[in-house]
């Protein structure tokens, strides 16, 4: 078999042969139940790093939801000081916000599956962890030594391919939560900065579109600011008289 | 036959359908060599469902270990196509 038969060399490379070398069989068990103790310890730790990673996105868009409403006020102050220049950039910058505030709501979901994925795998190995509790305890009263080595063989290749998995598993959650991490470490930056001009960073067409779209979005929107703010507002004298 | 599916589980898979998972893989390996994005994520549904329909699922508290190991379901055709390459699973 060609990808089925490679996926399974691959698991299989990945499974300890701890029972090669050890001396008595029965505490190849206790050490396979150790690795397995800590397997699954590591599971639980992946799964709560996920869930900081899934706040701080969070938290992250609450902050660009809140920017959102200061630029949009801005873009209104700065209207009404006759600044029509400085009101486009905000909303320039709102726009901006916006497709930011997508993308995190993307990344979001994302994270929310990787985490019910490796919550489903956590649950799994602890199912397993527990029959290999089991089977331990009734080799080690049951039987000799040379005996268990034959129990011992299905019962270790069994769990040791359910870690391979699980390993796996985290290994693909946690880089694919890395990934998500650095991208918005980096729109953090870009926002501090205020040069978030293209949040995508794909596509060429795709941004031009883009900024075509959120271009015309501001154009009307000042618009209407302009009619608000013109309306019911007598003229006001500017603040330094220039421009 | 146990099958694992990677991240989902294992599953006992009659015999009878051995066949038809060994045809698909065939088709899989021709896919991936032509980057044909569109016919892997296909019959890697078609495996995956083959799998699941006909298998039953082993219990979740049984050790056993498997015949066969198929590819996690959300697996891309650049990680299928780096696993023939010899670069290994392990993402970069």
């Amino acid at each position: 078999m060609g990808m089925v038969s490679r996926m399974s060399t691959i698991v299989k490379s990945k499974i300890n042969r701890v029972l090669d070398n050890a001396e008595d069989p029965r505490e190849t068990l206790e050490y396979s139940y150790e690795k397995q103790r800590e397997m699954l310890q590591n599971v639980k730790r992946g799964v709560v790093e996920m869930v900081t990673a899934k706040r701080r996105l969070e938290l992250q868009a609450r902050k660009a939801e809140s920017n959102i409403a200061k630029l949009d006020s801005q873009a209104r102050q700065a209207l009404e000081a006759g600044r029509e220049d400085l009101a486009r950039l905000a909303l320039e910058r709102k726009q901006a916000t916006i497709s930011e505030l997508q993308g995190l709501g993307d990344q979001i979901s994302a994270l929310e599956l990787e985490q019910e994925k490796l919550t489903h795998a956590e649950q799994r190995l602890q199912a397993k962890v527990q029959a290999f509790r089991t089977q331990k305890e009734v080799i080690k009263a049951q039987y000799s030594a040379a005996q268990a080595q034959v129990r011992i063989g299905s019962a270790l290749s069994g769990i040791s391919e359910e870690m391979g998995d699980v390993t796996m598993a985290v290994e693909r959650a946690q880089t694919k939560t890395d990934n998500l991490q650095a991208k918005a470490g980096a729109i953090d930056e870009l926002v501090a900065t205020g040069v978030l001009d293209d949040p995508t960073g794909g596509d060429p067409l795709d941004n031009q579109l883009k900024q075509l779209s959120a271009s015309s979005t501001v154009e009307s929107e000042l618009a209407q600011l302009k009619g608000q703010v013109g309306s019911g507002e007598d003229y006001k004298s500017l603040p330094g008289g220039k421009s | 036959m146990i099958v694992r599916i990677l991240t989902e589980g294992q599953y006992n898979l009659p015999g009878a359908y051995i066949d038809q998972l060994n045809e698909i893989d065939n088709k899989i390996v021709v896919v991936v060599e032509q980057k044909d994005k569109v016919n892997f994520h296909k019959l890697l549904e078609e495996m995956f469902s083959l799998v699941r329909k006909y298998g039953t699922e082993v219990p979740i508290d049984e050790l056993v270990e498997s015949d066969l190991v198929l590819p996690e379901p959300d697996i891309t055709l650049q990680e299928a196509g780096e696993m023939f390459t010899g670069e290994g699973l392990v993402p970069d």
